[in-house]
């Protein structure tokens, strides 16, 4: 649990972008999410390898959607249910079965049509506003952090010890 | 735009794809073998067990050795055992995740073998019984007893049997004290001699008060119209009494009747429970043979519950029956929604499955097309058809049938067997103590067609038995009856047993018939109506005694009832009188006392 919060006081202190660091969470919230043994989750990876994305903040948020999902996928399947029984769509699902790649992307299932439509369009507003929380952060809060008599007695602590241990491990951009 | 993208990336990607395609394939024998047994027994209730599965990517095929599915309901058996199983699959439709298997082979295919641990798996609830797979011969056995071939005991009878003739007086009896109380009540308020003496005593001052002129003449006019009115008035009260106390008393009366001739109807109805009577023996067939016939039966149904899986996927039509259909899920793997198909394919399906079956009495080869849960997709019912020839202690066997599932809302499954040569040896027919009997031996020659259209099941049975030798009856026995039954029986060298079956699945009847009812019924008849008759004639007269005393009890109840009728007769006939009288003296109606006219 501390090197955890050791891990994510390390990546919201270091230099990477916030818009790198968003983009691990966003594409953590569709792999964690979904479920894993999907072809989506394939591109996603080619993604946050490929793509500068902090894959550090990726790793750390999938552990922590993928624990959120179990919670989640009651609701997960009523939307995805819905979508899919929808008469205006029935067009759009009935081609799509018909193709072997959405077929193998297994869209017809209630759970993994509800988690990739909530987890595609939570993404916009989750990168947003974990920006904007990282900027201001480091702006207002990490000086005071830094200079405050309580991160004093932290980086005196077992906490600090386990941040500096991960120090220097990925993360980077 | 370059800021963003990290060539090397691409290496780590294509790393770890290998790494995991180099895992799947190191790992996936285990991880199939795993699936195949978690997913089997939590879909059986049971153990199921792999020794080994091979999958093979080029082609795309599974290899199954050691295949065990242990029995639910019998945890130290193998309800199926396969030796190998082995097949190829579409890769092109498993991308579309759809498994169909052009042929299949299944070697080594057994039932009911021995397990050396248990299968059973600590989720299955026991107890429940409904569709288990046993011999069924104990469930059925109580429907099909033996009549009662020896001559019963009329003392145990009546001491074990409630006469519905006691009942009946007994229930009279309090009725007949109810009624006795309520209208001994009722006519006590009712007028009477004091009544009637009274108003003879104003008649007879009146008759005193004419002698006063004619002012006293006209005054006592009134008062005798008024004593003939209220006199009226209470004849009226008594003549509807004594009217609704008829009613009862005729509703008591044949009450009394039913109970005196319910003696016969006792005697009747414990005659027929206790006794053989000849038409009992004509039908004898039923719970000779009925009882393994109906355990084959009930067999039959259970499995092909356990088999309707396979045949017909559970589906919700999305909207009436014309949209998209979901699957139902298993829980918390949501829930798969089909859409129309331009080339509909089931998502499972073996076309050809090769079986060789290892019986006990030798192998089987066989041959099933269209395994689906998807025939309405498929557009083709399942059929099959094993057969073996020269197999031990049967010559040839043929089974055969369709189960056809492609209307889900109207399915036909139809099966029919052939076995000719079948040799028999010691099968017991009856194990009852006081006629057991036995086939020794004999030679079959069976033939059973049996139909499932919807929830109507229909089964003809047909057997021919030859060589036959059937041994019936006990050392010492001497009991006249029985001793005729086997005699009859044990002459016999060939038998012909034809059996129907009407009904649905969970509800059915069989109707058996043989020569044995014609050979039964000639061999001792006679016999049977003689016992039966003396076994009545003993039966009435204890009857008769048993009911005497109640009986009686219950009619001297009835004159308590018979005297309230008297009396009711008696206030009538001196109601009536008095009103004569008083008339006849003159207070007729118009006239005056003394017999004086009035003009008008």
């Amino acid at each position: 649990m501390l090197g955890i919060i050791a891990r994510f006081l390390r990546i919201l202190n270091s230099e990477t972008e916030p818009g790198q660091i968003s983009l691990g969470f966003c594409f953590a919230l569709i792999v964690g999410l979904t479920p894993l043994w999907s072809l989506h989750n394939v591109v996603v990876l080619l993604l946050v390898l490929i793509l500068r994305v902090n894959v550090s903040a990726f790793l750390l948020g999938f552990v922590f959607f993928s624990g959120l999902a179990y919670l989640l996928d009651p609701i997960f399947h009523s939307i995805g249910l819905a979508l899919l029984t929808n008469v205006s769509l029935e067009v759009v699902w009935t081609s799509l079965y018909n193709s072997t790649l959405w077929r193998l992307e297994r869209f017809n299932n209630s759970i993994v049509m509800g988690s990739l439509v909530f987890s595609i369009v939570a993404c916009l507003p989750l990168y947003v506003v974990s920006t904007i929380l990282i900027r201001r952060y480091r702006a207002h809060v990490l000086a005071w952090v830094q200079r405050s008599r309580m991160m004093h007695l932290l980086k005196a602590s077992k906490l600090y010890r386990a941040y500096q241990s991960v120090s220097g491990v990925g993360g980077s951009a | 735009m370059m800021k963003w993208v990290r060539w090397g990336g691409f290496l780590a990607f294509l790393a770890v794809m290998g790494t995991v395609t180099a895992l799947w394939w190191v790992f996936v024998d285990g991880v199939v073998r795993r699936t195949i047994e978690t997913e089997g027994t939590g879909i059986v209730g049971a153990r199921v067990e792999l020794e080994h599965a091979d999958l093979s990517v080029f082609p795309a095929g599974l290899a199954l050795t050691g295949l065990r599915i242990t029995d639910p309901d019998r945890p130290m058996t193998n309800a199926v055992e396969v030796a190998r199983v082995t097949f190829a699959v579409d890769p092109l439709n498993l991308l579309r995740r759809k498994v169909i298997v052009d042929e299949m082979t299944v070697e080594g295919l057994r039932f009911g073998t021995a397990r050396t641990r248990s299968g059973a798996v600590a989720s299955r609830s026991s107890g429940g019984g409904d569709g288990t797979l046993g011999d069924g011969l104990s469930e059925v056995a109580s429907a099909f007893s033996l009549p009662a071939l020896e001559a019963p005991d009329v003392k145990t009878i009546l001491a074990e049997e409630n006469l519905e003739t006691l009942q009946l007086i007994e229930t009279l009896k309090a009725d007949v004290q109810q009624q006795m109380q309520q209208w001994t009540q009722r006519i006590k308020d009712l007028p009477g001699k004091q009544t009637f003496d009274t108003y003879r005593g104003r008649i007879e001052k009146l008759k005193g008060a004419t002698r006063g002129g004619l002012g006293g003449i006209l005054g006592g006019v009134g008062e005798i119209r008024s004593i003939q009115t209220e006199i009226e008035r209470d004849l009226a009260d008594i003549k509807n009494t004594h009217k609704e106390f008829g009613t009862t008393l005729a509703s008591l009366r044949a009450r009394l009747k039913e109970a005196v001739d319910a003696p016969q109807a006792d005697v009747r109805r414990l005659r027929e429970k206790y006794s053989l009577s000849p038409q009992g023996l004509a039908n004898l067939s039923g719970p000779l043979l009925g009882q393994h016939i109906g355990a084959w039966a009930r067999q039959a149904v259970a499995w092909h519950e356990r088999l309707k899986p396979v045949l017909q996927r559970v589906k919700e039509a999305g909207d009436g029956g014309t949209g998209p259909e979901v699957i139902k899920p298993r829980r918390g793997r949501g829930a798969d929604v089909r859409f129309k198909e331009t080339h509909p394919v089931p998502d499972f399906l073996v076309r050809r499955a090769k079986v060789s079956l290892e019986l006990d009495i030798g192998d089987l080869a066989g041959e099933i097309q269209n395994i689906t849960p998807d025939q309405d997709v498929l557009g083709k019912p399942l059929i099959f058809k094993f057969s073996g020839e020269k197999l031990e202690g049967l010559r040839s066997v043929v089974l055969k049938g369709s189960l056809n599932h492609v209307q889900p809302a109207n399915p036909r499954d139809r099966v029919d067997l052939r076995a000719q040569g079948y040799r028999i040896t010691a099968v017991p027919i009856s194990t009852q103590p006081a006629w057991p009997v036995a086939l020794k031996r004999g030679v079959a020659d069976l033939r059973v067609g049996a139909g499932l259209r919807g929830n109507r099941l229909t089964a003809n049975f047909t057997c021919n038995i030859k060589s036959m030798n059937i041994t019936a009856g006990k050392h010492n026995d001497s009991n006249p009856l029985t001793m005729a039954l086997s005699s009859a029986v044990s002459g016999l060298s060939s038998l012909s047993i034809r059996a129907d079956l009407r009904g649905t699945p969970d509800d059915y009847a069989i109707k058996v018939r043989s020569d044995l009812d014609r050979i039964l019924k000639r061999a001792a008849g006679n016999l049977v109506r003689d016992l039966t008759s003396r076994f009545e004639k003993r039966l009435a007269a204890a009857v008769s005694r048993k009911v005497k005393g109640p009986l009686k009890e219950l009619q001297s109840g009835f004159a308590g009832l018979n005297g309230i009728n008297g009396d009711l007769a008696h206030r009538l006939a001196q109601g009536n009188d008095l009103l004569g009288s008083a008339l006849k003296q003159g207070v007729s109606p118009g006239g005056l006392p003394g017999g004086l006219k009035l003009p008008f």
